[in-house]
């Protein structure tokens, strides 16, 4: 007989998941999953719907990434119109790629602070009433108020160019709608209205300093918690650089060998597969030539930092090389540098952002351009969470008939599972007693990741909030639920 | 920090999705208070209340959370004043509006009146026209905020200043 622990949902990750852990009757872990059960929709809702609809009702399957999703979708519907990403105009790429900046900026401001900020200030035993961003706006005030500002810039940026900070509009088929204007670029770098895009900077620097002094302190922590060899998969620019908009797809293996050579993106389908297990909804993506078994990559900021060249703006290009000096140019399989990375991409984001900010290109008037229409179309960008894959396909009337979406969580399914099994098997399966701590620590590891199960599983609706334990006959010892 | 500019002394934040039902009743309420022209009010639309708010609602004195409930409401809705409340959160990214409260007043020392308007719904699919009993909660809540709520609130809020 077997005893089943549940975990459901994780807390503090963007929608809801589920863990289960199944222990035998010696209390030795006999498996465990991460399973994600929210219904499917959104694949299947907008068959039928006009192919241009795309950018506009994708994005709602998230309230947190909504521009990833909308910029993607857009990328693909490009290309239903003939238009791939070298022939749109200077000023509608670079329009977008400030939307996207904004996005991943505010994103991950809101992850880290808001999210694993509580984990690294208070430790994996804090108690759970203070593993939350308000016990941090009490304790570290001026840390809170700073991930408020940041957040806010980020979304101030997105309500620039899109009309409103969610579910807003900037790209339209061949292009976008509006261009910037100097009232909306003086906004962000006069300082008068909110802080400035040199502010932004200084801040994200600071952040990976408090995140160095962390790891000065916690380096064994951060080096041993779910450690474990992986794949790799990002986007990069032709020179290998990292490209969070537009590029090339690479992924690597755990020792840094090339396993995907900087392919196109439109070759997806020729080198992805997806694999399903009867208890997720979630697909899991693998390189076909490598296998289901060895195939899987990690995707997301740690991913983007082990496998590109360079970072293509000089502070952040500075801060990556001090970060992976500790691994001695190795690729970096542990889990918690996440957070670290995370923070190297939001300088990144904010160097561009100024360097957007100061050409005068992105107040031009050529935003839209046609090309000869095709029936399908396939867009991948780098979203927060990691690598994100919109395919559609349409008929001759321009309605959509098949959607495909692989979004980041997707491509981290692998990983997810691979990180809560590290934790079961080091963590709690060496004790006699499973306390609130070791359940932290599952949850810290899958935060490491921001899932957006939501986007996951491209739900409708919510979740509860439940955590239970079985014993090896099935009945119930531990629960902890909320709406 | 810098602090955003007055531009009103009350703000209505209407919560919800307005493509699940009655779930739009937050914002069915603060689009059509917006359209009868106040010009003393402020509105912001959402899906989910964000810790930012927190900073938002320090620039006013009064704030109105709207919000569809699932409870059977008394008379359609639920006036009342919105308590500071710090809760253990099991998904951050969405906050109470109590916890908003929370923030403004421990982070930036702000004390905004709070106040949330709970007005029941019966459906919510996917769809984006509300019920009929969606529909006569909402007038019964206009009904009290323009007849009740305002004529009180608005002559404190000009004697305060």
């Amino acid at each position: 007989m077997s005893k089943k622990i549940t975990i459901d949902p994780v807390t503090r990750v963007e929608g809801h998941g589920r863990i289960t852990i199944h222990l035998d009757e010696y209390g030795q872990v006999e498996n465990c999953f991460f399973h994600i059960t929210e219904f499917r929709g959104f694949e299947r809702f907008i068959q039928g719907h006009p192919y241009w609809e795309a950018p506009v009702l994708v994005q709602r399957l998230c309230g947190i990434c909504p521009v990833s999703h909308h910029l993607a979708a857009a990328k693909a519907i490009d290309q239903m119109v003939g238009i791939d990403p070298k022939d749109l105009s200077p000023t509608a790429t670079k329009l977008r790629r400030l939307m996207h900046f904004g996005q991943v900026f505010q994103s991950h401001a809101l992850h880290f602070f808001y999210l694993a900020s509580p984990d690294l200030l208070f430790g994996v035993d804090a108690p759970v009433e203070k593993r939350n961003i308000v016990a941090v706006a009490i304790e570290h005030r001026d840390l809170a108020i700073k991930g408020i500002a940041m957040r806010k810039f980020g979304q101030e940026i997105i309500k620039a160019v899109a009309g409103k900070r969610i579910h807003g509009i900037l790209a339209v088929p061949g292009g976008v709608h509006k261009t910037f204007t100097k009232e909306e670029r003086e906004y962000f770098l006069n300082g008068k209205d909110i802080e400035n895009i040199d502010t932004m900077i200084a801040w994200s620097e600071a952040m990976i300093e408090f995140m160095k002094d962390y790891h000065e302190k916690n380096r064994k922590f951060l080096d041993e918690f779910a450690q474990f060899p992986s794949g790799h998969l990002g986007m990069v620019n032709d020179e290998g650089g990292m490209d969070l908009y537009d590029g090339k797809l690479r992924a690597i293996d755990s020792e840094g060998n090339i396993t995907l050579n900087d392919i196109p993106t439109d070759l997806y389908e020729e080198y992805f597969s997806e694999a399903v297990e009867r208890w997720s909804y979630m697909k899991f993506p693998f390189l076909k030539k490598l296998g289901r078994e060895k195939g899987w990559n990690r995707v997301g900021p740690l991913a983007r930092i082990n496998l590109c060249n360079f970072i293509p703006t000089p502070l952040a290009e500075k801060a990556r090389q001090e970060f992976v000096a500790f691994t001695g140019n190795k690729v970096n399989n542990s889990t918690l540098y996440s957070h670290w990375a995370r923070l190297i991409e939001m300088l990144h984001c904010a160097e561009a952002i100024k360097l957007l900010l100061h050409d005068n290109e992105l107040m031009g008037d050529d935003l839209v351009r046609k090309g000869n229409p095709r029936l399908k179309g396939i867009g991948i960008i780098e979203a927060p969470r990691g690598t994100l894959t919109h395919r559609y396909e349409m008929d001759e009337k321009g309605m959509i008939t098949r959607c495909n979406l692989i979004v980041s969580t997707t491509n981290n399914n692998d990983a997810l599972n691979t990180a809560v099994r590290w934790v079961v098997n080091n963590v709690i399966n060496r004790k006699g007693t499973i306390t609130d701590s070791m359940l932290n620590q599952v949850e810290v590891a899958v935060r490491a990741y921001d899932p957006c199960l939501s986007c996951a599983t491209h739900a409708m609706g919510k979740m509860p909030l439940k955590a239970e334990i079985y014993n090896h006959d099935g009945g119930l010892i531990y629960e902890r639920f909320k709406d | 920090m810098k602090d955003l500019k007055i531009k009103s002394t009350i703000l209505l934040i209407g919560i919800g999705n307005s493509g699940r039902g009655d779930d739009g009743l937050g914002w069915k309420f603060v689009e059509t208070i917006d359209g009868q022209g106040y010009d003393f009010l402020d509105y912001e639309f959402r899906y989910q209340l964000q810790v930012e708010d927190a900073a938002l609602i320090t620039n006013y004195d009064v704030v109105i959370f709207v919000d569809a409930s699932h409870d059977k409401l008394s008379g359609g809705f639920e006036f009342r004043r919105c308590i500071s409340a710090s809760h253990s959160f099991f998904s951050t990214h969405a906050q109470a509006p109590g916890a908003i409260v929370h923030l403004a007043n421990n982070l930036y020392n702000k004390f905004p009146k709070a106040y949330t308007l709970a007005i029941s719904g019966r459906s919510w699919e996917l769809e984006t026209s509300l019920s009929e009993e969606a529909e006569n909660n909402l007038q019964a809540a206009l009904s009290f905020f323009t007849e009740q709520f305002l004529p009180t609130a608005v002559p404190q809020l000009v004697f305060s200043h």
